[in-house]
């Protein structure tokens, strides 16, 4: 395939075709539904035309991924590597499986407004051009057209006060967010005088940042760290989390998660890169709070949905110690353990949104009690969820983890490994109790969860999610080499760092 | 018969085969009726044992090092492949594995009567699970069949254990997986040290182990977390508190193979990565005090709590700690009988043990309860059944012409050298082992028959005749002709001292090295 030149209108329109494709569809999915508004059908209509343009933008994904597009000179806007097709890929997954899951979850609810796919795919596309921005200019839209649609759906159970009290703390903490985001890159670019990713990195490749450059880098920490839910800056997850409906729930933690990891580590490795002595203490402190506090406090969540946002803020923590490494390696690491996260969370939420009402904030343990019983395969699929999170051999949170660890350990310091493979222990302390109660013990009521059934839609997702889980588990060899392809788009601008700091 | 195992080339499959033939025989187990589980699960699990036992025949006993190896292509730009291979340390846990498993089942017949297809599924997996810990050879494959393999027993604790189970599983797991989990990052550790040396990311077993010098001053924390990982796992005093849980908890099949097989996985491991990687560590004067006074605290300790226990399983499920005390004090007195003595223990105490669990599976299956007050004068009621405890007993307990006796003798004789005051307590160990199995016995199966529950029991039926009858044929063969097994260690035991012999050198000042070492090396 040719270079593109990314300075020409139809170089940049080729270079973003996901992104475009996939805005095109979103407008064909506003125009429909405005049409066909109101009942059940006309909203799984919306849902098979929203599955249908994150199709074709996928195809348009593999189009560029295929030909192995390349830019001439610096990229403006957008990267143009293979490190933004394999998160586009995760998050048109992330975004798939959410729209499965929701198609059924939408009837069950009653929450009949197809807008709901529009939403969801424009917030794609803003996670689209965030994991892929090239500039901070481009990396703060997207980022605010992914917020702005995501505050929506978390409030998009309107009879549900904690639905409107889950929008409205999204909203002020990510407005909050997005400012000391916004303030970051003004001083990052005051420092720098570009607001393009590389060339401020070029600027700062002397690895002495200086005090404007620094609070610019701190600031930008701050923001990523409220939009990754990394302790100290978390507060806002658990509620979101819990009171958001479940589908849109496990957007945020897949596709959202994702996104701002990913933009994150672009902002790291290719900006400041060479200042990493100064990030790395600070990230390895986030990780190592984000873990504790996650998994501690994981422990104690009386309900599933509760114990699995608490959990999405813990595996924050083992992302992020990806990012510590400074390394190829660790960004490899950071994508898969993306996938296997992702994969692995679409299953759990499923199959939380299958076993309650509501917004399915009260379903505890003793609600899931003889699942096995009655619903072998949920519990099955649950089960498989429960030990990838938990990092099991044979199962791709396995592989993520070790890849993390590797990727830690190749760098000389073996501390950060360890507090991940503790606190990891700690996970089996809310992880198991899941199995447990699912498996061994019986069901209250004989005929519990005969009506806790998974739409057909939901099931496909799950399915073919647990299965990927088990199937990348065993056989990883394909994932591993597309992030690996992946992360060395990143290698030529990672200043290499002297091991062991 | 080694001809005829030449002439199909059985030495090339048998290990994959091994390890796959229980996984394929999962899926008619989950496929078929119930009622059909058991069967399928015992023709599989005998196919399996008869298949093993040709690694009796094939096996070269002069060769010290790996046979039956091979390897498969996994993850090649990780350096990690499906490396396997078998030596005569790994030989008789294989081969103890694929025996106890069909029994097991066979066992468990009448034992398990709910979820049959779940539970026999989950058996045949963790014999794979088992029997891959013993075989690997490579530290990635070791690390992910030693997790896979807890899985099936959590299960297998968890939902047919007895009231407690859920606490039981749920201790034995956390406890496992704590140690395992440090142990991945010493072995990555240890891979990429040994990569900036070589410039090979490998994890492979021979690899690791040629450059195991290359991890420097890395070495103490590494042997750190690996042998916390097989302490865990032996159990070592004080890691020791989950195997009561799990033992009385766990349904009689899950207590004989937890005693039998998963037991051993920590002291294999010893033997066979964190001693070679580390001796110098290992071996050192300061670990080595500390570890063989552990090992003989959990002999002693073992015992005297043994003796007071009044449920007759938690009773035997704390002679194990007391018998793996004996086990850790002869692999590190390293010499050739000391550590053939341990070897020997650990296939002993898989057969004696496990008959133990057996039995007393058996009279709970009677009686449903494993109070030792609850019996008594059962030998005029069931005198079939008392012969065997009787005889399983006193293998256990060392008597001589029972494999108890070889075993420990091995070990003191072997230790003596080098650690007599230890070997003079842990000898103390052996007399509160008679005293508390004896004591046992004596409460039930003598004493008056005052109990009138008792009176009616059924002796061994012709299945419980199948289950215990090769492990009591075992423990006479092992007790009266032991050589045929020890000539397999042989080389084995001696490649083995010559990996840990740094270790020794450091701490051993050549004129007061120990007879018996130096008789073992010509």
């Amino acid at each position: 395939m040719n270079a593109f030149d990314l300075s020409t209108p139809s170089g940049l329109t080729i270079a973003m075709l996901p992104e475009v494709l996939l805005t095109i569809g979103a407008m064909v999915v506003l125009l429909v539904i405005s049409w066909r508004h109101s009942t059940a059908a006309d909203s799984r209509l919306a849902g098979w035309l929203s599955l249908a343009s994150l199709a074709v933008s996928a195809a348009g994904l593999g189009w560029l991924w295929s030909g192995n597009a390349q830019s001439t000179g610096i990229p403006l806007m957008i990267a143009l590597d293979n490190f933004r097709y394999t998160a586009d890929a995760i998050l048109l997954i992330a975004a798939a499986g959410t729209v499965l899951l929701s198609m059924g979850y939408l009837e069950r609810e009653r929450l009949l407004a197809p807008e709901y796919y529009c939403l969801l795919l424009l917030s794609t596309v803003g996670m689209m051009f965030f994991a892929g921005a090239q500039d901070f200019i481009v990396l703060f839209l997207g980022l605010e057209v992914m917020s702005v649609a995501v505050y929506i759906l978390a409030g998009y159970n309107r009879a549900s006060a904690y639905s409107a009290e889950a929008a409205l703390k999204y909203f002020l903490i990510g407005a909050f967010a997005s400012g000391f985001l916004l303030y970051g890159i003004a001083l990052v670019y005051g420092a720098t005088g570009s607001t393009n990713l590389v060339i401020a990195g070029a600027q700062l490749s002397s690895g002495h940042l200086t005090t404007m450059a620094s609070l610019g880098l701190g600031l930008l920490l701050i923001g990523f760290g409220f939009k990754v839910a990394a302790v100290p800056f978390h507060s806002w997850a658990p509620d979101v989390y819990d009171g958001s409906p479940t589908p849109v729930t496990a957007f945020m933690a897949t596709g959202v998660k994702a996104a701002a990891f990913v933009a994150l580590a672009r902002v790291l490795l290719e900006t400041f890169s060479s200042a990493a002595s100064q990030w790395q203490p600070i990230i390895a402190t986030l990780a190592v709070a984000t873990m504790v506090l996650g998994n501690l406090v994981a422990l104690a969540q009386p309900t599933l949905k509760r114990m699995l946002a608490y959990s999405s803020i813990a595996h924050a923590g083992y992302l992020l110690v990806a990012l510590w490494p400074n390394s190829p390696l660790g960004a490899a690491a950071l994508l898969l353990y993306l996938l296997a996260y992702s994969l692995t969370t679409l299953v759990a939420f499923g199959l939380l949104a299958a076993l309650g009402r509501n917004g399915e904030r009260e379903v505890t343990l003793a609600d899931i009690r003889g699942l096995s019983v009655n619903r072998p395969w949920m519990a099955l699929a649950m089960a498989i969820s429960m030990l990838s999170l938990l990092g099991f051999p044979g199962t791709v949170g396995f592989m993520g983890k070790w890849y993390i660890l590797t990727a830690v350990v190749a760098q000389g310091s073996p501390v950060l490994a360890v507090v991940l493979v503790l606190t990891s222990v700690v996970s089996a302390g809310y992880y198991l109790p899941v199995i447990m109660a699912m498996y061994m013990r019986a069901p209250q009521v004989p005929l519990a969860h005969s009506e806790n059934g998974l739409a057909s839609t939901a099931r496909v997702a799950v399915a073919i999610a647990a299965v990927c889980i088990l199937v990348l588990g065993v056989w990883p060899t394909g994932a591993l080499h597309i992030v690996e392809h992946g992360a060395a788009a990143l290698a030529q601008l990672i200043a290499p760092t002297v091991a062991g700091q | 018969m080694a001809e005829f195992l030449n002439s199909i080339s059985y030495d090339r499959w048998i290990i994959n085969a091994l390890l796959l033939i229980p996984l394929i025989g999962v899926l008619p187990v989950v496929l078929m009726p119930a009622a059909h589980a058991k069967r399928v699960a015992l023709a599989v699990t005998i196919l399996e044992f008869v298949l093993s036992l040709g690694l009796w025949w094939s096996f070269d006993a002069t060769n010290g090092g790996m046979q039956f190896a091979s390897t498969i292509p996994w993850l090649d730009t990780w350096g990690i492949a499906f490396r396997v291979g078998i030596d005569g340390i790994s030989l008789f846990m294989v081969l103890l594995s694929t025996l106890l498993m069909p029994l097991s089942v066979l066992g468990s017949w009448h034992y398990i009567t709910e979820k049959e297809r779940g539970f026999y599924a989950l058996m045949l997996t963790l014999l794979t699970g088992m029997l891959g810990v013993f075989v690997a050879l490579d530290l990635f494959v070791f690390y992910v069949f030693w997790e896979v393999m807890l899985i099936p027993m959590y299960f297998i604790i968890g939902i047919w254990g007895g009231t407690n189970r859920l606490y039981a599983a749920l201790k034995f797991f956390v406890y496992t997986f704590a140690g395992s989990l440090l142990m991945l990052v010493a072995i990555l550790v240890m891979v990429w040290k040994v990569a900036a040396v070589t410039g090979v990311v490998s994890f492979a077993y021979a690899d690791l182990l040629q450059n195991a010098s290359a991890v420097g001053s890395a070495a103490p924390w590494l042997f750190a977390a690996f042998a916390i990982a097989f302490a865990i796992k032996v159990p070592i005093f004080p890691f020791h508190t989950w195997l009561p849980d799990a033992h009385v908890e766990a349904p009689t099949p899950g207590s004989v193979l937890l005693a039998g097989v998963l037991l051993k996985m920590g002291t294999y491991g010893f033997l066979r990565f964190a001693l070679p990687f580390f001796p110098g560590v290992g071996l050192s004067p300061a670990v080595s005090a500390l570890v063989v006074t552990l090992a003989v605290i959990g002999v002693i300790y073992g015992a005297l709590v043994a003796m007071v226990q009044p449920d007759f399983k938690k009773l035997v499920a704390y002679s194990s700690v007391s018998h793996l005390g004996f086990v850790i004090l002869g692999i590190w007195a390293c010499t050739m009988q000391s550590v053939q003595g341990a070897l020997m223990i650990m296939i002993g105490h898989g057969l004696s043990t496990g008959a133990l669990f057996f039995l007393i599976g058996m009279l709970y299956e009677r009686r449903h309860t494993r109070e030792i007050s609850a019996y008594g004068g059962l030998a005029r009621v069931i005198p079939l059944f008392s012969l065997v405890l009787t005889v399983v007993s006193l293998a256990s307990i060392g008597l001589p012409g029972l494999n108890g006796f070889v075993g420990e003798f091995l070990v003191l004789l072997g230790s003596f050298g080098r650690y007599p005051v230890a070997v003079g307590i842990a000898t103390t160990g052996v007399i509160f082992a008679a005293a508390y199995l004896l004591w046992a016995l004596q409460r039930v199966i003598f004493n008056r028959l005052d109990k009138p529950a008792n009176e009616q029991l059924a002796d061994l039926s012709l299945r419980e005749m199948w289950v215990v009858l090769p492990l009591v044929v075992g423990i006479v063969w092992l007790g009266v002709y032991p050589k045929p097994v020890l000539l397999r260690m042989e080389s084995a035991t001696r490649h083995y001292l010559e990996l840990v012999q740094p270790g020794l050198e450091q701490t051993d000042n050549p004129g007061a090295k120990p007879m018996a070492d130096a008789e073992a090396r010509p």
